[in-house]
């Protein structure tokens, strides 16, 4: 069984890449338990290699979603207590039904498809450069400010903070982390092994910090004890009277969790397919996602969207994901069951410098550079990019949607109009956002020619409003209509038109009215 | 193998960057260290407060003020150099949080007017008699906002959105919305030694940690504690220009002479926003309050309830800049109207002839 041995090597290197990212993600970015982020990467993971039949997908906790829930939750409850957990449930249940949604609602999935590129990359840089900032102070042991810490500003503030007022033992452990996960990344044959060793790295030091300073002295903070996590850590989401106007008021960063996954998943299912060079329907990704975050809420975990990342592990890896995500749950499973002392000593600081480490990974040159060749899609990507540093999470992803929408509709609402005497050429569109471009020139043309003649061959689109204006433009008789598809010559066209015009006088005014209607 | 070199270059760099704020970090710190185990040169007013209430590093602290009060004396644990030299700090801050008395400036405050857009904000202006408020006779004064008192309420929830807020939380709130700013890190300087200092006021009172006194917060006054009128501001503006405009200016935008804040702004860019709670037009009970109790200075308890709650519906009216959370298009609006309305308004005084005059009739 080769296959099955290779898929297990695939099984164990992304149980490793993803063990210390779940935790990471948990505690420094939703502010949750350490088992949250476990358990997700256990039956996150599980439950889309099931759900979905990509040949590459690969599920399990994210960056951004974590991130989200902590921005959501924070003004609402203190991290980490009973109510938090309850909120951040009831957050990822929401988050699920939105999605599901999606699933049903079958327009609605194909809007997402309108999320273009730009617009990902723009929002996943921004969030890369938030995620610096944000692990700053986590970094250098510092409280973590109970409000948002959107603006650029606060993070100056905090940057500053690290500089004056800092944890030196925390900053030690970090920058160690940092380091070794950054040189070890160079050499290849430990790439994927890199932030596990930075994670060791650090806690070896805080370890020998330990022995020689004490706990006590460097006031170094450590994930918590996991001895009491099992097999299957069951919870409820919370939905009690009192809860009611937090969970009202956190409906919007439901939202925005639901989008980021389904922008996330849709957005690598698309890019994976174009890498592969074959197709499987992002609904399907879609669906796994939403039912996925549905169940999960109710196994104590964060929730699932497809990770880019991972997917490319295993693809250059040449696993089959289904079996290699299901062994990799399988082996992050015993690895919470045996190995969670080692788990529980792991600083926090180490845990922040990772976050450093993906959020600069997440900016990456090669994606974006495509995007400055051409205006439009600079345009859409700054605007992402930015709207992430000035706006909030919600903001952003609102943003997002209304410029995919506005990127794909710009396209169509230009149509390509060439002028050759009164003969207008119209190559596109021919519907509500186009009309003022087409009008305007006709216009024109009837100023200066008198009449004009609308060639429709190579028009593919003509929408209710359309027709009704071409009717218009028709009735009153200075518009006529050529298309060579119905093997209808220009000249020929125009003669019929002169002769037309002779008739005009004439008494069968209305007849021809009917004629000509029925010319499309 | 041309990749290598230029692989190496670049962890290089990266790794050359990551020394250097370490070591940038180290210098930073070095120098706070320095400025903790300077010696502190108090202002006048804390030099006065904390001399009267024998602040010194010692084993034990008696309290002059419970002798004085009670004539019982009081045995507490006393106070290391180090944590003399935070308590003074801290006293420093609360009376001068801009700096503008101390001879380094704002660096000798912990760089408290990098968390606070207003040039004129200083905690004594709310807690007045720097955070302990006292009469002639040594009472404290009902609804001084008393630091001390402050202090023993520890842990306290807050009341519109329940959530705990402690001692540093309060603090922070107090740069974001009473100084139109930034909250700092909780485990900042400059919170803590306002900590100390609120916590050393407590001892020398002798407070309880968990009691409510009636110095704590404001003595807010609701529509129902006056006739029932309702609140009117042609009326305020008539009483801010008899009582409050001599300092505060006709404009209500504060008096500097040499640089030095004498009375603070209600009004304009350099006052508090309109997040906070002593706007009226948020939370109408608390900015009456406090007028009432603790305005004019030397006149307290002059103006009755119903012109308290004038003037403060009048100053609501006032352009001030937007709290944060407002958005990018309330702070604009905010913006243009504290730019336009001063000159306006001044323009207009100038053309009225039934005008108040500014001495009182």
């Amino acid at each position: 069984m080769p296959a099955l041995r290779g898929n297990l090597l695939v099984g164990l290197t992304l149980a490793v890449v993803t063990l210390p990212q779940a935790i990471a993600f948990s505690t420094t970015l939703a502010g949750l338990p350490p088992h949250f982020g476990i358990y997700a990467a256990i039956w996150g993971v599980l439950f889309t290699a099931l759900l979905n039949p990509s040949r590459v997908f690969s599920g399990g906790p994210n960056t951004t979603m974590s991130a989200a829930i902590g921005i959501t939750l924070l003004p609402v409850a203190p991290p980490f207590g009973a109510d938090y957990i309850g909120y951040a449930l009831t957050l990822i249940l929401l988050a699920g039904l939105i999605q599901m949604m999606f699933v049903l609602i079958r327009p609605l999935g194909r809007m997402l498809d309108l999320i273009n590129e730009p617009i990902i990359n723009g929002l996943i840089c921004g969030i890369g450069l938030f995620l610096i900032f944000k692990s700053l102070t986590g970094f250098a042991g510092l409280p973590i400010n109970t409000e948002v810490e959107w603006p650029l500003w606060i993070a100056w503030q905090s940057f500053l903070a690290v500089l004056e007022i800092g944890n030196l033992y925390a900053i030690q452990i970090g920058l160690i982390t940092l380091i070794t996960s950054l040189v070890v990344r160079q050499i290849r044959p430990l790439r994927n092994w890199a932030i596990l060793i930075g994670v060791a790295a650090g806690t070896a030091y805080s370890e020998y910090l330990n022995s020689t300073i004490g706990l006590r002295n460097t006031m170094i903070e450590q994930i918590a004890n996991l001895s009491s996590v099992g097999f299957v850590f069951p919870s409820l989401p919370l939905f009690s009277q009192e809860a009611m106007s937090d969970i009202i008021s956190i409906l919007p960063g439901a939202v925005t969790l639901a989008l980021l996954g389904l922008f996330q998943t849709v957005a690598a299912m698309r890019r994976m397919n174009r890498k592969l060079g074959d197709y499987t329907d992002s609904r399907k990704g879609i669906f796994a996602d939403a039912v996925s975050n549905c169940l999960l809420p109710f196994l104590s975990s964060l929730p699932t969207c497809a990770s880019f990342n991972r997917m490319w592990l295993v693809y250059r890896l040449g696993g089959d994901s289904r079996v290699a995500s299901a062994i990799s749950a399988l082996i992050l499973l015993l690895m919470v069951l045996f190995l969670a002392d080692l788990i529980a000593i792991i600083p926090m600081p180490a845990m922040a410098a990772i976050i450093m480490l993906l959020g600069a990974n997440m900016i990456n040159w090669e994606d974006i550079k495509p995007h400055f060749k051409d205006r439009r899609e600079t345009v859409v990507f700054l605007a992402s990019f930015l709207s992430v540093l000035f706006l909030d999470l919600f903001g952003a992803v609102i943003v997002g949607s209304v410029l995919a929408i506005a990127y794909s509709k710009w396209e169509q609402a230009h149509p390509d109009i060439s002028r050759n005497g009164n003969v207008l050429k119209i190559r596109g569109n021919i519907y509500y956002g186009s009309l003022p471009v087409i009008e305007s020139t006709y216009h024109d043309v009837i100023d200066r020619e008198g009449s004009a003649v609308i060639d429709f061959s190579e028009c593919y689109y003509i929408d209710q409003e359309g027709i009704r204006w071409l009717a218009a433009a028709k009735a009153a008789e200075k518009a006529s209509f050529a298309d060579r598809r119905r093997n209808e010559n220009r000249r020929e066209l125009e003669r019929r038109e002169a002769a037309d015009r002779k008739r005009v006088s004439g008494r069968r005014r209305g007849r021809r009215d009917r004629r000509r209607r029925s010319e499309f | 193998m041309a990749a290598l070199p230029a692989k190496l270059l670049r962890v290089a760099l990266i790794v050359s960057v990551l020394g250097g704020l370490y070591w940038l970090a180290l210098d930073k710190h070095a120098e706070r260290d320095a400025l903790r185990q300077a010696s502190v040169e108090l202002t006048a007013a804390c030099s006065a407060k904390l001399q009267g209430y024998a602040l010194t590093p010692g084993e034990l602290y008696r309290s002059p003020y419970l002798l004085k009060t009670t004539g019982r004396s009081s045995r507490l644990r006393g106070y290391s150099e180090e944590d003399v030299r935070a308590i003074q700090r801290g006293c420093n801050i609360v009376d001068d949080t801009q700096g503008q008395l101390a001879r380094g400036g704002a660096r000798e405050r912990w760089n408290a007017t990098r968390y606070s857009r207003s040039s004129h904000a200083s905690c004594d202006q709310c807690h007045q008699g720097v955070g302990d408020k006292q009469d002639a006779a040594g009472n404290r004064l009902v609804g001084s906002n008393g630091l001390a008192a402050s202090w023993v309420m520890a842990d306290m929830y807050d009341r519109f959105t329940g959530l705990l807020l402690p001692y540093e939380l309060r603090q922070m709130q107090c740069y974001i919305n009473s100084s139109n700013g930034f909250k700092p890190n909780a485990a900042e300087d400059l919170i803590r030694d306002v900590t100390a200092y609120s916590r050393f006021l407590a001892a020398a009172l002798d407070l309880k940690v968990g009691n409510h006194y009636p110095e704590q917060g404001m003595d807010e006054i609701p529509a129902s504690a006056t006739l029932r009128r309702g609140d009117d501001y042609v009326r305020g503006a008539h009483v801010y220009r008899q009582r409050c405009a001599t300092c505060h200016g006709l404009q209500a935008l504060g008096t500097v002479v040499q640089g030095r804040v004498l009375y603070p702004a209600l009004a304009g860019p350099e006052s508090f926003s309109l997040d906070s709670r002593m706007n009226f037009a948020r939370m109408n009970t608390v900015m009456p309050g406090f007028i009432c109790r603790n305005m004019p200075l030397g006149e307290e308890g002059s103006l009755d309830n119903q012109q308290c709650r004038d003037i403060a519906y009048y100053l609501s009216t006032l352009p001030r800049p937007a709290g944060d959370k407002q958005g990018p298009l309330a702070a604009a609006w905010q913006q243009l109207m504290m730019t336009v309305m001063p000159p306006l308004t001044q323009y207009a005084d100038s053309l009225g002839s039934n005008d108040t005059p500014l001495a009182p009739d």
